[in-house]
C-alpha cells in the first residue's frame, strides 16, 4: 500500500490549494452577480425608453388599421395579444407575423384563422376618376390619410401611403375604387432548407432559390 | 454574345467543399477507441463483455430499425450513422458479464427506444441513452448487476484461464442458459471488482510491480490486476480519441482534474477504505471510461467551451460524491445522467463572448 | 497600438490565439505553376454599371459611340459611386440589362462593348511626383480611378479615407487565406515593388502612423520577393501563420494588433485602414501611371481546366472565354464557382462577365466537388462551434432557426456572422449552415423593414387621429354639452359638418342615381349631369 498513500504535508497542502481555489471562484461568481445585478438596475433605468411588449407587438403588426382582426385598430389588437389573445388574426400580415409575434411571445406558430381573413397579395386602392363623384366618403374612411381630395373635387389615391386595408371601398357610393395588386420587386433569396423540403409557401413576394 | 453552352452546373450554397468525416466515420472511431479496454477486460474476464456487445448490438440495430419504422423515417440512412452501435457497445461494456441474455435486450431497450427514439432520434435525446439504459437495469435487477460471472473452474484449479474453449461455452451458458444444463455451471461469482477494489483498497497493479517480479506477469490470468489494466486501456482508447480530434479535451480533463482533486482533498491515510485514494478512484473505478467515453457524448453533454469545463466539474463531483457517500460504487451513471439535468442551464449559462462584443454582452 | 511583428525572420506569428478557425488543403499549387498570363483582347466586353458597393455609374456614352482605352463610361453619381471605364477600345453596342455575376444570376445594366482590336490608350493624366498632390487629391484620384477593393467586397476605396480622423496603421492584406484563390499571391510574385509603390501612397493619402504588408507564411516565393522589394522603404512585412479565415478584415485586425472591431463598427472606427494587396497595385497604377481600373489578376482553377493560372483580365470579359482559354473539358464540368471553395457562390450561365471583384473561378469536375449529402440531424458535437472564429454557437444559431425563431437566432448574435462557412465545413452531419445563417438574416432584415414601415404608417395614423381631435375641439371649443357622446375619432370626421347631412345625402342620392342611370343606359361615357340646386 505504500504507493497509494500520500505524505501529510501533501494533502495539507493540497487543501490549502484547494480552498483558495474556492474563495477564488466564489469572489469571481459574487463579483458576476454583482455585474448582473448592474446591469438589470440599468436595464430598468432605460425602460422607460426602450418599448414595452404592448409597443413591440405593436410594431411587428402591420398597421393597416384594416380591422380584420376583430378590433378597431392595430392598438388595440396589440394589447389584446399582450394580454394573451391569439396571435393569427391578422390578414394582411400574414404568416410572417405570425411568426415573428410566435418568436415574441414564445408561443407556437400556426396558421392564419380563416374566419378572419385569407391570405391575400398586397394590394393599392385606385379610384375610378371619371366616376368618383367627390363625396369624401373615402377620405373620411382611411386611417393613414392616404386619399388626397376635397369635397366635390376630385379624389385620388397616393399610391406610396396606402396600405391596402380595404376600408375605402364600402363606403364609396359609386363604388368607384378597385384594389389592384401592388406591384411587387421579386428578390432572389436563400430559403430555409427545411421548408423548402416540406414545401411550405413562405411568401409570395419572394422566389425562393435553392433548396 | 456565345458562351460555353453548359448542361445543368451544380448550384449550391457556399461552402463548395466540406472536411469529410461525417457522423458515421466518427461513431466508427469511438467504437474502434474502446477496443482496447474491451479486448483487455476479454483476456482477463473471459469472453462475457464480447457477448454482450455482439447481443447488445445485434439488439440495438433491431429495435432501432423498428422504431424507425414506426416513427417513417428511412431506416437504413438512419442506421447508418452508427449511433446506435456506438449505445450497445458502451452498454455492453457497462453490463457485468455472464450477465443473461434478457438483462442486456432490455437495458437495449431502455437505452435505444425509450431514451432516444422516443425523444425524436439522434441529436434529441435529453440524456445518455446508454446510461439510462444502464441505470434502469442497476435499479430494477440489483444483484444481477452487480454480480460478474467469469467462466472458470473452481478456484482452487490450477486452471485459471477464461478463454479455453470450454470456458467459452460456459460463457455462453451464463448469458443463454441452454436448456438442460441446470445448475452445473462451472464459475466464479464475483462481486463487481470495484467492491472488490474498495474493500481492499489496494492496487494489484503496485503490488505485482512492488513484489519484484517481471511485470509481464501483470499480464497473468490470476494477477488480479484485470480490472486496473482495462481501465488503463480505456485511457489509452480516450487519448486516441483525443489526438484524432473526435472529442475535445475539456470534458475529460475537467472530470479527471475534479476526481484527483476531491479525493486528494479528502484523503486521510486512516480512512482510506472509506474514501478510497487518487489512484483508486482513477483506475480502480470505471472513471477512465466514464470520462472518455460516456460523458463525451455529443448529443447529452454540454457544448460552448467553460460550460464543457463546468460539466464535466459537475459529473466529477458527482461521481466521487456518490461513490464516497452513496451507496453505488458504480457512479458514472448516475453522475452523467446529473450532469446532462443541468446541460441546458449550463449552455444557457456558458455562451462564448463574441468577437465585438463586451463581456456584459452589448 | 502594439503590433506584432516577426522578431525572427524564421519563424511567422502564430495567429492560434485567435478563435476557431480551420485549415483546408489548399489547393493552389496548380495555378501557381505558371506565371500571370496576358488575357488576348475578347470580341466583346460587358461592363456592368455598378461593379461596387453603393450606388450605380451613370452612363456617358451612349450606343454607338467609339471609345478608347481607359475612356469613361459611365461617371460616378455621388460619393459613394464609383465611375467605370472602357478596358479597351472599341464601340458602344448596347446599354441595358445583362446577366450579372451575383449568386441568383440576376440581370443588371451593363455596357456592351464591341473591342477593335487596336488596345488604343486614351490620353493619360499623369503627374511626375505624386507627391506634391495633397491626400485629398491622391482621394480623388482613387476615385476617379474607378478603384474599389478587390479582395472580393467591393467597397470604393475611396470611402475609407476620413480627413478627420488619423488613422494609426495602414494593412495591406495579402493573405489570401481561402483555398483555390492565388491572385494576391501571384500578384505579388511578379509586381511586388508596385504593390509596395502602391501601399506608400496609400499611406500617405491616409496619414497613417505605420504600414504593414500581411501574409501567410506559407507564401515563400511571394514573400521573398517582397523582402527584396522591400529595404528601400518603411513598410513592414509580417508573415502569419496560415489559417482560414485569417483574410477576413476582424480576424486579421486582432491578429496583428490584438484588439477587436467593437461590433458594428468598421477599422477605421479604431484607427485602422485595412486594403487589399490588388488594390494597392490598382491605386499605383492609377496615382503613378494614370491608369483607371480596367483590369485584375484573376485565378482560373479547376479539375476540369486543362491548363489552370492566372490571367491579367480585362474588366468585362465574359468567363466562358477564360474557361476556353484554359482548355476546360464541357464533360467534366459540373460546377462553376466564382469565389473559393469556402466563400464561393456557384454560376448557373457562362456568359457573365469579370468584374472588379472576381478574384478567383473554379471550373469544377463532380469528384472535387461531389454533391453535398443530405443533412442529418445535429448530433450536437462541438466541431462548428471550435472552427467558428467569432465566437458564436453555430449549433444554437441552427436550432433556433430551424425552429423559425428569429428572435432567438438574433439573440445569440446572428447579424454578427461573417458566413465563411467555416462552421459547415467540419459538420459532420453536412447541415447547410450558412444556408439557415443567410435565410436568417434575410428573415431579419426584411422584419426590420417591415417594422420601419409600420411605424411610418403609425405616425401617419396618429397625425390623423391628431388631426380630427384638434379639429373637433376647435369646432366645440366653448359649446357646453350635457351629455358627452361617446365619438370615435377614428370613424367620423367632423369637418364635414360644414354642409347639412341632410344636403349631402340628397346628393348623394342624386349621383348615384346618375351613375346607375350611365351604368344601364348607354356604353358612352356622359358627361357627369349639372347638379340640382336644391337649397
Amino acid at each position: 500500500m505504500g504507493a497509494l498513500a500520500f505524505t501529510p504535508w501533501f494533502i495539507v497542502l493540497v487543501r490549502i490549494l484547494a480552498g483558495l481555489i474556492v474563495i477564488y471562484l466564489s469572489w469571481r461568481i459574487l463579483a458576476r452577480l454583482q455585474t448582473v445585478s448592474q446591469e438589470s438596475k440599468r436595464l430598468e433605468q432605460l425602460q422607460g425608453q426602450q418599448p414595452d411588449l404592448r409597443q413591440k407587438i405593436e410594431l411587428l403588426l402591420p398597421q393597416t388599421q384594416c380591422g380584420q382582426c376583430g378590433f378597431s385598430g392595430c392598438a388595440p389588437y396589440a394589447e389584446a395579444i399582450a394580454n394573451g389573445d391569439a396571435i393569427n388574426k391578422c390578414p394582411p400580415g400574414g404568416d410572417r407575423t405570425i411568426r415573428h409575434l410566435a418568436n415574441l411571445m414564445h408561443l407556437p406558430v400556426i396558421a392564419l384563422d380563416p374566419e378572419h381573413g385569407e391570405l391575400a397579395s398586397p394590394s393599392i386602392a385606385y379610384i375610378r376618376e371619371a366616376e368618383c363623384i367627390g363625396c369624401t366618403k373615402c377620405m373620411q374612411a382611411c386611417p393613414v390619410d392616404a386619399i388626397v381630395g376635397a369635397a366635390k373635387l376630385m379624389h385620388t389615391v397616393i399610391a406610396s401611403e396606402c396600405t391596402g386595408c380595404d376600408l375605402c371601398v364600402e363606403p364609396c357610393p359609386v363604388d368607384c375604387i378597385d384594389m389592384l395588386p401592388a406591384p411587387v420587386h421579386t428578390n432572389k433569396y436563400w430559403e430555409l432548407p427545411h421548408l423548402r423540403e416540406k414545401g411550405i409557401k413562405t411568401d409570395h413576394t419572394l422566389e425562393s432559390v435553392l433548396s | 454574345m456565345t458562351g460555353i453552352p453548359t448542361t445543368q452546373l451544380a448550384m449550391q450554397c457556399s461552402p463548395q467543399q466540406t472536411a469529410g468525416r461525417d457522423t458515421a466515420h466518427i461513431m466508427r472511431l469511438v467504437v474502434i477507441a474502446s477496443l482496447p479496454g474491451v479486448l483487455v477486460s476479454t483476456w482477463f474476464f473471459g469472453v462475457g463483455t464480447l457477448l454482450n456487445i455482439l447481443l447488445a448490438t445485434i439488439a440495438a440495430v433491431a429495435f432501432e430499425a423498428l422504431s424507425l419504422r414506426l416513427r417513417q423515417q428511412p431506416v437504413r440512412w438512419t442506421l447508418t450513422d452508427n449511433s446506435a452501435l456506438v449505445t450497445a457497445v458502451l452498454l455492453g461494456i457497462a453490463i457485468p458479464p455472464g450477465s443473461d441474455w434478457w438483462l442486456v435486450i432490455s437495458g437495449v431497450f431502455i437505452a435505444v427506444v425509450l431514451s432516444k427514439q422516443v425523444f425524436g432520434g439522434l441529436g434529441q435525446n435529453l440524456f445518455n441513452p446508454a446510461m439510462c439504459g444502464y441505470v434502469f437495469l442497476l435499479l430494477s435487477f440489483p444483484l444481477e448487476m452487480t454480480s460478474w460471472k467469469i467462466p472458470v473452474a473452481p478456484r482452487d484449479a490450477l486452471e485459471f484461464n477464461p478463454l479455453t474453449f470450454s470456458n467459452l461455452l460456459t460463457s455462453l451458458q451464463f448469458t443463454f442458459h441452454w436448456p438442460g444444463t441446470g445448475n452445473d455451471i462451472d464459475g466464479l461469482a464475483m462481486a463487481t471488482p470495484l467492491l472488490e477494489q474498495k474493500l481492499a483498497a489496494s492496487s494489484a497493479i503496485l503490488e505485482i510491480l512492488e513484489s519484484g517480479v517481471t511485470p509481464l506477469r501483470l499480464l497473468d490470468h490470476e494477477s488480479g490486476s484485470g480490472w486496473e489494466l482495462s481501465n488503463i486501456g480505456y485511457l489509452l482508447g480516450g487519448l486516441f480519441l483525443l489526438y484524432k480530434r473526435i472529442i475535445s479535451w475539456h470534458i475529460p480533463l475537467s472530470i479527471i482534474t475534479t476526481v484527483i482533486a476531491l479525493s486528494l482533498i479528502f484523503y486521510s491515510e486512516n480512512s482510506v477504505f472509506v474514501y478510497g485514494s487518487t489512484y483508486l478512484h482513477l483506475f480502480g473505478t470505471a472513471t477512465m471510461l466514464g470520462a472518455f467515453f460516456i460523458a463525451t457524448d455529443p448529443v447529452s453533454s454540454a457544448s460552448t467551451p467553460r460550460g464543457k469545463l463546468l460539466y464535466g466539474m459537475i459529473i466529477g463531483i458527482s461521481m466521487y460524491s456518490i461513490r464516497v457517500w452513496g451507496s453505488y460504487l458504480d457512479s458514472v451513471a448516475f453522475a452523467v445522467l446529473a450532469g446532462n439535468l443541468l446541460v441546458p442551464l449550463v449552455d444557457r449559462c456558458t455562451l462564448p463572448r463574441i468577437y465585438g462584443h463586451s463581456r456584459t454582452g452589448t | 497600438m502594439k503590433i506584432a511583428s516577426n522578431r525572427d525572420r524564421t519563424r511567422a506569428v502564430r495567429s492560434s490565439s485567435l478563435a476557431g478557425g480551420i485549415h483546408p488543403e489548399s489547393h493552389k499549387q496548380h495555378s501557381l505553376r505558371s506565371v500571370i498570363m496576358a488575357t488576348p483582347i475578347p470580341e466583346a466586353l460587358i461592363v456592368p454599371l455598378q461593379q461596387h458597393q453603393g450606388s450605380p455609374a451613370e452612363p456617358l456614352v451612349k450606343p454607338g459611340d467609339s471609345v478608347l482605352k481607359g475612356q469613361i463610361l459611365a461617371k460616378a453619381i455621388n460619393s459613394s459611386s464609383l465611375p467605370v471605364h472602357a478596358p479597351t477600345s472599341g464601340k458602344v453596342i448596347n446599354i441595358g440589362p445583362y446577366p450579372f455575376p451575383d449568386e441568383f444570376g440576376s440581370s443588371q445594366h451593363a455596357i456592351e462593348l464591341r473591342t477593335d482590336g487596336q488596345d488604343q490608350w486614351i490620353e493619360l493624366n499623369t503627374v511626375d511626383n505624386w507627391q506634391t498632390l495633397s491626400p485629398e487629391d491622391i482621394v480623388d484620384r482613387i476615385q476617379q480611378a474607378g478603384i474599389s477593393g478587390l479582395g472580393g467586397a467591393g467597397f470604393p476605396a475611396h470611402r475609407k479615407f476620413d480627413a478627420k480622423k488619423p488613422m494609426e496603421l495602414l494593412i495591406i492584406n495579402a493573405v489570401e487565406c481561402e483555398p483555390y484563390i492565388t491572385a494576391d499571391q501571384s500578384l505579388l510574385r511578379e509586381f511586388a515593388s508596385e504593390v509596395i509603390s502602391g501601399a506608400r501612397i496609400l499611406q500617405y493619402a491616409s496619414q497613417a502612423t505605420r504600414c504593414v504588408i500581411v501574409t501567410e507564411s506559407d507564401k515563400k516565393d511571394a514573400i521573398e520577393k517582397l523582402r527584396d522589394a522591400l529595404p528601400e522603404s518603411d513598410l513592414e512585412l509580417l508573415e502569419l501563420t496560415p489559417r482560414y479565415p485569417l483574410g477576413s478584415e476582424q480576424q486579421l485586425v486582432e491578429a496583428i494588433t490584438g484588439q477587436q472591431i467593437p461590433g458594428g463598427k468598421h477599422p477605421v472606427d479604431i484607427g485602422i485602414l485595412v486594403f487589399n494587396a490588388g488594390t494597392a497595385k490598382a491605386v499605383h497604377d492609377a496615382i503613378e501611371l494614370g491608369q483607371p481600373l480596367i483590369s485584375r489578376v484573376t485565378t482560373v482553377c479547376g479539375d476540369s481546366l486543362r491548363t489552370p493560372k492566372n490571367f491579367q483580365v480585362l474588366l468585362g470579359t465574359p468567363v466562358s472565354f477564360l474557361l476556353s482559354l484554359c482548355g476546360v473539358d464541357l464533360n467534366q464540368l459540373d460546377r462553376l464557382i466564382l469565389g473559393g471553395s469556402m466563400m464561393g457562390y456557384t454560376l448557373q450561365d457562362t456568359d457573365v462577365p469579370v468584374i472588379k471583384t472576381t478574384n478567383c473561378l473554379i471550373a469544377g469536375s463532380r469528384p472535387e466537388f461531389p454533391i453535398q449529402p443530405t443533412a442529418r440531424p445535429c448530433i450536437r458535437c462541438d466541431f462548428c462551434s471550435s472552427a467558428c472564429p467569432v465566437s458564436l454557437m453555430p449549433q444554437f444559431l441552427y436550432q433556433s432557426l430551424h425552429a423559425e425563431n428569429y428572435a432567438t437566432a438574433e439573440q445569440l448574435g446572428l447579424p454578427d456572422c461573417i458566413e465563411c462557412g467555416a462552421c459547415a465545413y467540419v459538420c459532420p452531419s453536412n447541415i447547410p449552415l450558412v444556408h439557415y445563417y443567410r435565410a436568417g438574416k434575410l428573415e431579419l432584415l426584411l422584419k426590420q423593414q417591415e417594422q420601419q414601415r409600420s411605424a411610418y404608417r403609425k405616425e401617419r395614423y396618429e397625425s390623423r387621429k391628431q388631426r380630427l381631435a384638434r379639429d373637433t375641439m376647435q369646432r366645440r371649443g366653448s359649446r357646453r354639452r350635457s351629455v358627452a357622446r361617446p365619438e370615435n375619432p377614428d370613424v367620423s370626421d367632423d369637418s364635414l359638418q360644414t354642409f347639412s347631412r341632410q344636403q349631402a345625402k340628397i346628393e348623394i342620392a342624386d349621383a348615384v342615381a346618375r351613375v346607375k342611370a350611365r351604368r344601364q343606359g348607354t356604353d358612352r361615357p356622359e358627361q357627369p349631369a349639372s347638379r340640382k340646386n336644391d337649397e
